[in-house]
């Protein structure tokens, strides 16, 4: 191996050590799950009876929540 | 007045000593070449360790045994109980290791530093190590001129070792030659007087070195040329133990309180073990007898004994006072008392946290948060409520309809002294450590720099916002009323959750970060319905032009602040440690991406 070669291998496992692994995919299937269980809150959560204002809360913030699942999925698939 | 006279009067005594004796000569240039070898050492260490070191450190906090081990292994390690005292200090001066797992950490350097003594003795008096210093200097020289950070690290490691290589060569040829012309020995001193005499000699040696590992070499090699006495030798070393505590005194003195109170620890915990020493100094001698006997180190072999000496005391030490940690941590707490806290000054951003980048950040992120507390006030009662009534209300918006009080305060004038004096020393402390700081810290500096403007433009906002909030808040009109109490309700919700979420664990940050994405989308909805409303009044004539121009500029200002104050939660809460944190701040929605979820 030459001696360059070498030197890039060993900057490039200092540098994972150093910042760790891009994006744990396994922290990423905890992070869907806890996404879900909040998607199912917010979705049993408008069966109940609200105001027009709340509603409209609710409703912005459990899009937000599907979007953000939606990325992580994308993110898993693309690790 | 001490400082002016000591530098010349010590240059003046070597220039006499050069003069008289080239042997001297010799020695001190031993002594010289072994320093610098030292700071090559622990130059190269800082650089090579990367963050290990202080991730490592930050795990050694739960259990004293634990911080015993740490400043075993690293002391031995890195041959400098300076360094790991320093890192220490820097760590307990950020707030990121306690008082106890710090005098753990010191207790366990002090044994730690023993090994140097074993080294010398074993290795470094009875081979020819100028051998091995001379190819060591040459490779560690070449490779610290290298690119690589790591191979730059590694060549001063190695540089260094060649210069201690060096610097002991030159002292043990100084004191071969020295004793032909001059016998030391000849001034011994027996008994206690000799003790305390020489025990005062060490202690003064090592201040003026700066190191106890030289002054321990220094008395390893005058011992092997026999131009001191076993008996003066164990005396100095105990006086070099003492001396150490200098160079963690020095390191202390700019640390806050808690770097103050370690160097106390440690200059207890050294003069106790010292005295200990001194008082048993006959058991001592007879156990290091007894040891050496039984591992075979022969009865002549006086520099290996006192290796042994060196290590036992210490060990002594630690076992007499490690049951007294926490009794030691607090008097020193009695001793060092907390002094009222400044909270227009920095409480966090000290020069001993600047020199490792993990605490670094830490202190940064501490101080960051300070700085929003601050704003948080000003903020608060910008808008005419109080910090308790956005924090406590069980119904904060019914609490904002119904309390018409103003707040007297001089915007202006709060902002100078409680914002812009710790934004200020933020800006200062990362231009200073960026200098310093490895590339991949970068960012994370970046966005702490742009998380703590975007405080200080809240304020700024929140300024603006306040004239006609509190003229409308009072209004006789209810619909331009309850417009500027549906803006001053927003700030303040946003205050209150990014406050509540800061409270939470690590694990819970990353699932705020998450959270703070739909309040940022509710704002967004809050727009467009505001639109509609201020459409609609002003149809209905409710309201005057005027009065929807000045709501809807400062709307502006609201929905700025909202978002900046939401951007800068984000920065803070993100841990770099937690790797679920890490998962959720790439899942965080961008601004376009929350535009789209949150659209009709």
């Amino acid at each position: 191996m030459k001696f360059s070669r070498l030197i890039d291998k060993v900057e490039k496992i200092a540098d994972k050590y150093q910042q760790g692994d891009q994006v744990d995919s396994q922290k990423l299937t905890e992070l869907q799950s806890l996404l879900g269980d909040k998607i199912a809150r917010y979705q049993a959560r408008l069966e109940e009876d609200m105001s027009e204002q709340k509603r409209d809360k609710l409703e912005t913030r459990l899009k937000v929540v599907r979007a953000q699942l939606q990325k992580s999925q994308d993110l898993k698939k693309s690790s | 007045m001490l400082r002016k006279i000591l530098l010349p009067s010590i240059l003046g005594i070597l220039g006499y000593g050069f003069w008289v004796s080239p042997d001297f000569k010799e020695i001190a240039a031993g002594v010289s070449i072994f320093l610098f070898g030292m700071l090559f050492l622990e130059d190269g260490f800082k650089s090579f360790t990367g963050g290990m070191l202080e991730k490592l450190l930050q795990k050694t906090t739960n259990k004293t045994w634990k911080s015993l081990l740490f400043g075993i292994v690293s002391t031995t390690i890195m041959q400098s109980s300076s360094l790991v005292s320093v890192i220490t200090i820097s760590f307990i001066s950020a707030g990121l290791v306690t008082l106890v797992a710090g005098i753990g950490i010191i207790f366990g350097a002090n044994i730690g530093t023993t090994t140097g003594a074993w080294l010398v003795a074993a290795f470094g008096l009875k081979v020819k190590i100028s051998a091995y210093a001379m190819p060591m200097l040459v490779f560690g020289i070449v490779l610290s001129f290298q690119k690589s950070k790591y191979l730059k690290g590694f060549g001063s490691v190695l540089a260094g070792l060649g210069f201690l290589f060096l610097g002991i060569h030159y002292m043990k040829e100084g004191f071969e030659a020295f004793k032909d012309t001059f016998d030391l020995a000849a001034l011994a001193v027996e008994g206690y007087p000799g003790l305390f005499l020489f025990a005062g000699i060490g202690v003064a040696a090592t201040v003026i070195m700066q190191s106890s590992h030289a002054t321990l070499v220094l008395i390893l090699t005058a011992l092997a040329a026999s131009q001191i006495t076993y008996e003066n030798a164990l005396a100095l070393a105990i006086g070099a133990n003492v001396g150490t505590t200098i160079t963690a005194i020095i390191g202390s003195l700019s640390a806050n309180i808690q770097g103050k109170r370690l160097a106390g620890a440690h200059l207890i915990f050294n003069a106790v073990t010292g005295i200990i020493a001194i008082a048993f100094i006959g058991q001592f001698v007879w156990a290091v007898d007894a040891i050496s006997n039984r591992v075979g180190i022969a009865a002549d072999n006086y520099t290996m004994k006192l290796a042994v000496f060196h290590t036992l005391f210490n060990l002594v030490g630690v076992i007499v006072m490690v049951p007294l940690i926490h009794r030691l941590a607090d008097s020193l707490f009695k001793v060092f008392p907390e002094k009222a806290k400044d909270l227009a000054q920095p409480l966090y951003l000290s020069e001993a946290a600047i020199e490792f980048p993990e605490t670094v950040l830490k202190a940064l992120k501490k101080e960051v948060w300070h700085l929003f507390d601050s704003a948080f006030e000003i903020m608060a009662h910008g808008i005419n409520l109080h910090r308790r009534q956005i924090l406590k209300s069980t119904d904060l918006q019914k609490t904002i309809d119904e309390d018409r009080e103003i707040h007297e305060l001089d915007i202006d004038e709060v902002y100078e002294r409680k914002v812009k004096v710790l934004y200020s020393a933020i800006i200062d402390f990362i231009s200073n450590a960026q200098a310093q700081m490895p590339s991949i810290y970068s960012e994370e500096m970046f966005r702490l720099r742009k998380a703590s403007a975007e405080i200080v433009e809240c304020v700024k906002h929140v300024k603006h916002l306040r004239k006609n909030a509190t003229r409308y808040m009072v209004s006789d009109n209810e619909h331009i009323r309850d417009e500027y109490n549906r803006l001053r309700y927003q700030v303040s919700m946003i205050l209150r959750e990014i406050y509540r979420l800061r409270g939470e664990g690590d694990y819970d940050h990353a699932l705020g970060m998450l959270e703070l994405d739909e309040l940022k989308a509710e704002i967004q909805l809050e727009h467009r319905q505001l639109d509609e409303r201020v459409t609609r009044i002003l149809r209905n004539d409710q309201i005057t032009a005027m009065m929807a121009t000045s709501l809807l500029n400062d709307f502006n200002y609201v929905d700025e602040t909202s978002r900046q104050l939401l951007d800068t939660a984000q920065a803070l809460l993100v841990s770099h440690s937690d790797l679920v944190a890490e998962a959720a701040r790439e899942v965080v929605l961008d601004k376009d991406e929350i535009e789209q979820a949150s659209a009709a």
